[in-house]
């Protein structure tokens, strides 16, 4: 029993972790990814704030949620953005995706043994996409830049031992593809279609795998199901996701950010007609990234 | 170790449009050994009512037991089968008896419940391990699945889903949720009960409810 | 957030002396701890402060906190000010130990002369007051040697009102309206029900009057508080903090009530 006097030693712990609550997730499609979160932030059974954002745009590219524990991931997503920017000064463009996912597995492993209590998932375009043979009125309206994905390729035919060079070139355009990387606190990762992260995982997840994988699902005889799907159809998902999520987990609610990363070249069909879109984009010529935002219950 | 995840196993029931539908994983396990693939946890109790019980393997057996002698005696006293909402309250009070040593179980329970009119209407209900009732009018969860049921029921359950439509939905939110847990699984059952009036229905003739295995046991 | 700063940063029990019947300095622990024979740093509060109250009006923000600094459940420096003007756009609002906001005040004064003393014709705002503090205290609770502090920075500056929260571990967050300790349970309710969507519209003295009654509900309620208490408020005039304000009390209700009022049996 306490008493104040210091006859038999007491052991006190000071705990260097909180749970602020609230769940991300990510989905990628074709050309596209998504990456959203909840706004609140919370401390056992007080809603700290209603908007304290976890989504962050890293590039126009890549899109980092963080989920956990706010003070370090705060701190975390400052240094990814401080590497980022190093990486820029030094090498004039911005990381690729997958770089970017190394980087952050790097960063989360040199923490192993006081670990930032934080799960990641990154989102964007990957440079791994189909090449397309471009229309001449592509290469007019976006000719080749030293930045771009674009490509000059020879033609050659092989007639005995002369080779013909053709005297016209054809450009090659590399369409990037939708990719989400997943990590665990200290580093453990992976490449996915898509991922739930956060209180409410375990109500998410499960309704991913039937709605985005189609598990459990038996395609109609001599159709197949789709390996990805539209904008439209992934962005109703989500919004269906958080709102269920609302509804059944305490921590979760107040308003939803969902982050669009659109590839370079793919038109954005049905995106301009979407209410309150905003475009956060900061160069032109390159993927786009669009941020939605919708209210969630509050209660 | 929770005693509530010994075992393993979970349990949902659904309203639908004049259906219910109840519907178990079919595991059972010792923490993460997997035992048997064919555990029963979903009981008849009348020809309208269904009880689920997911918790420890031990108290499902002894709970069966003991709810089959109450409602033994109850039909005998009463000349008369027990209604689900009836039913229900036995559940509670018997649970609530054992309020400091309680049984370890979870019981989910869904029926047909006559109306005054002489029609049947769905009735679900859950309570606590110490027997809080929970009456809900859309859904009802157990077991080591839980969280992952209420997610996905959440995303796929509507309003008066036909009874066609009620066991698409309550299969489909009963196996993503225990391909999700580690717990639950090894195969499932349901039971879907409906109320067909005056119909020539091929369901409503032979006898008045079905159930139907909508995964087979899977070998390791 | 916990009501009493020594249970801030300690794994939560809720199971485990649910109504705080212990001694406020003196909270049990039965955890143990392998490594602890090991290393002897992590301190305790001793000389603590209560709950602090903020909320954005039309004009900037507004902040409360009471005179008192408590030790244990002894009431004892009843003239302590927390309430603590950095450069003239911001102010800062501290609860939890009073020996480390002093020391922070400390820091930031000497951060305030640095600045002066550049004329560069920069200084620093509430946001950058705000970023500085939770860099320390985050930083401070890595090395396992936290600043047991709840902290509340608010002030205006370029036509900007802002309003933030950083404590022990380097948790932050902003809002229109936030409170610290007692006040997160108790004044929080109270004062988003009447500030959240008027905080464009709210003038000085309905803040000054919303945040007076959410003082005298937690003085009714908070144990650890007193009765006196000072404003501060941050507009484009600049930063000024008030004299002490003893409320208005009424205790005639707890005379029929048990419990409450004097008894005779």
């Amino acid at each position: 029993m306490p008493d104040g006097s210091f006859a038999h030693p007491q052991q006190r712990h000071f705990n260097p972790y909180t749970e602020n609550g609230g769940t991300i997730l990510a989905i990628a499609g074709a050309d596209f990814s998504v990456i959203a979160g909840d706004t609140r932030q919370s401390e056992g059974y007080s809603i700290q704030t209603r908007y304290a954002p976890k989504v962050f745009r890293l590039t126009d590219r890549a899109v980092l949620a963080v989920n956990g524990f706010a003070a370090d991931g705060n701190m975390f997503v400052k240094k990814v953005k401080q590497r980022l920017e190093w990486y820029r000064h030094a090498h004039a463009k911005d990381m690729p995706l997958r770089a970017i996912a190394r980087l952050i597995q790097t960063m989360l492993y040199a923490q192993r043994f006081f670990p930032y209590y934080v799960y990641n998932i990154l989102g964007g375009i990957e440079e791994d996409g189909k090449y397309h043979t471009s229309l001449p009125s592509y290469s007019t309206a976006f000719p080749p830049h030293p930045l771009s994905r674009v490509h000059w390729i020879k033609r050659e035919w092989k007639c005995g031992p002369k080779v013909l060079v053709a005297n016209t070139f054809r450009l090659l355009v590399q369409l990037g593809s939708g990719a989400v990387y997943s990590f665990d606190p200290v580093g453990s990762y992976e490449r996915e279609a898509c991922r739930a992260a956060g209180a409410a995982q375990s109500l998410v997840q499960p309704f991913l795998d039937n709605q985005i994988y189609f598990k459990n699902q038996t395609a109609p005889a001599g159709q197949s199901h789709p390996t990805h799907l539209p904008l439209q159809d992934v962005l109703s998902i989500v919004i269906d996701s958080f709102t269920s999520a609302t509804e059944r987990h305490i921590e979760v609610g107040d308003g939803l950010e969902m982050y669009v990363v659109l590839a370079k070249g793919r038109s954005p069909q049905g995106l301009e007609s979407i209410a309150g879109i905003q475009e956060v984009t900061t160069k032109s010529d390159s993927d786009r990234v669009f941020v939605i935002r919708r209210e969630l219950k509050k209660d | 170790m929770s005693i509530m995840e010994y075992n393993g196993g979970s349990v949902i029931a659904m309203v639908g449009k004049d259906c219910v539908a109840i519907a178990s994983d079919l595991r059972l396990g010792v923490q993460s050994l997997s035992i048997s693939s064919n555990f029963q946890k979903i009981f008849p109790v009348t020809d309208r009512v269904f009880v689920g019980l997911p918790g420890l393997a031990s108290d499902v057996t002894t709970l069966h037991e003991q709810f089959r002698y109450r409602v033994n005696m109850y039909t005998i006293k009463e000349e008369r089968e027990i209604e689900p909402e009836t039913f229900a309250q036995l559940v509670s009070s018997t649970l609530y008896e054992r309020r400091f040593g309680p049984y370890f179980i979870e019981p989910v329970i869904a029926g047909m419940q006559k109306t005054p009119s002489g029609s049947l209407k769905p009735f679900i209900a859950a309570t606590d391990l110490i027997g809080c009732l929970n009456f809900a009018k859309d859904f009802v969860v157990a077991g080591t699945a839980s969280s992952k049921l209420f997610g996905v029921a959440e995303g796929l359950w509507e309003p008066d889903l036909e009874a066609e439509d009620l066991f698409e939905t309550i299969s489909q939110t009963l196996l993503n949720a225990v391909d999700r847990d580690a717990f639950s699984g090894w195969g499932a059952v349901v039971h879907l009960m409906c109320f067909f009036e005056g119909s020539t229905h091929p369901l409503a003739q032979p006898r008045r409810s079905s159930t139907n295995r909508i995964a087979s046991p899977v070998a390791p | 957030m916990d009501h009493f700063p020594t249970s801030w940063g300690r794994p939560r029990n809720e199971a485990y002396d649910a109504f705080n019947t212990y001694p406020l300095h003196q909270r049990p622990n039965h955890s143990k701890d392998v490594f602890a024979d090991g290393v002897q740093r992590t301190q305790q509060p001793i000389v603590t402060g209560t709950s602090v109250l903020a909320l954005t009006y039309k004009d900037g923000i507004m902040m409360a906190a009471d005179n008192l600094a408590s030790y244990g459940s002894l009431a004892r420096f009843k003239s302590i000010q927390r309430l603590h003007a950095v450069g003239n756009s911001t102010v800062l609002g501290a609860s939890g130990d009073m020996s480390d906001y002093q020391y922070i005040q400390t820091l930031l004064d000497e951060l305030v002369i640095d600045e002066f003393t550049a004329n560069d014709k920069h200084d620093l705002g509430p946001a950058e007051i705000h970023e500085y503090l939770s860099r320390v205290l985050y930083s401070r609770r890595s090395k396992m040697n936290p600043l047991w502090n709840s902290l509340l920075v608010g002030g205006k500056k370029n036509g900007k009102r802002f309003l933030a929260y950083v404590d022990l571990l380097g948790t932050t967050y902003s809002a229109s309206t936030i409170a610290t300790g007692y006040g997160a349970h108790i004044a929080i309710p109270l004062l988003r029900k009447a500030i959240e969507g008027r905080e464009n519209t709210l003038t000085e003295a309905e803040a000054r009057s919303i945040l007076t009654e959410a003082m005298r509900v937690l003085f009714y309620r908070d144990a650890r508080s007193l009765d006196k208490f000072q404003i501060a408020t941050v507009n484009d005039e600049g930063v000024s903090i008030s004299e002490t304000i003893t409320l208005e009390t009424a205790w005639g209700f707890a005379e029929g009530i048990r419990g409450y009022g004097a008894q005779t049996q």
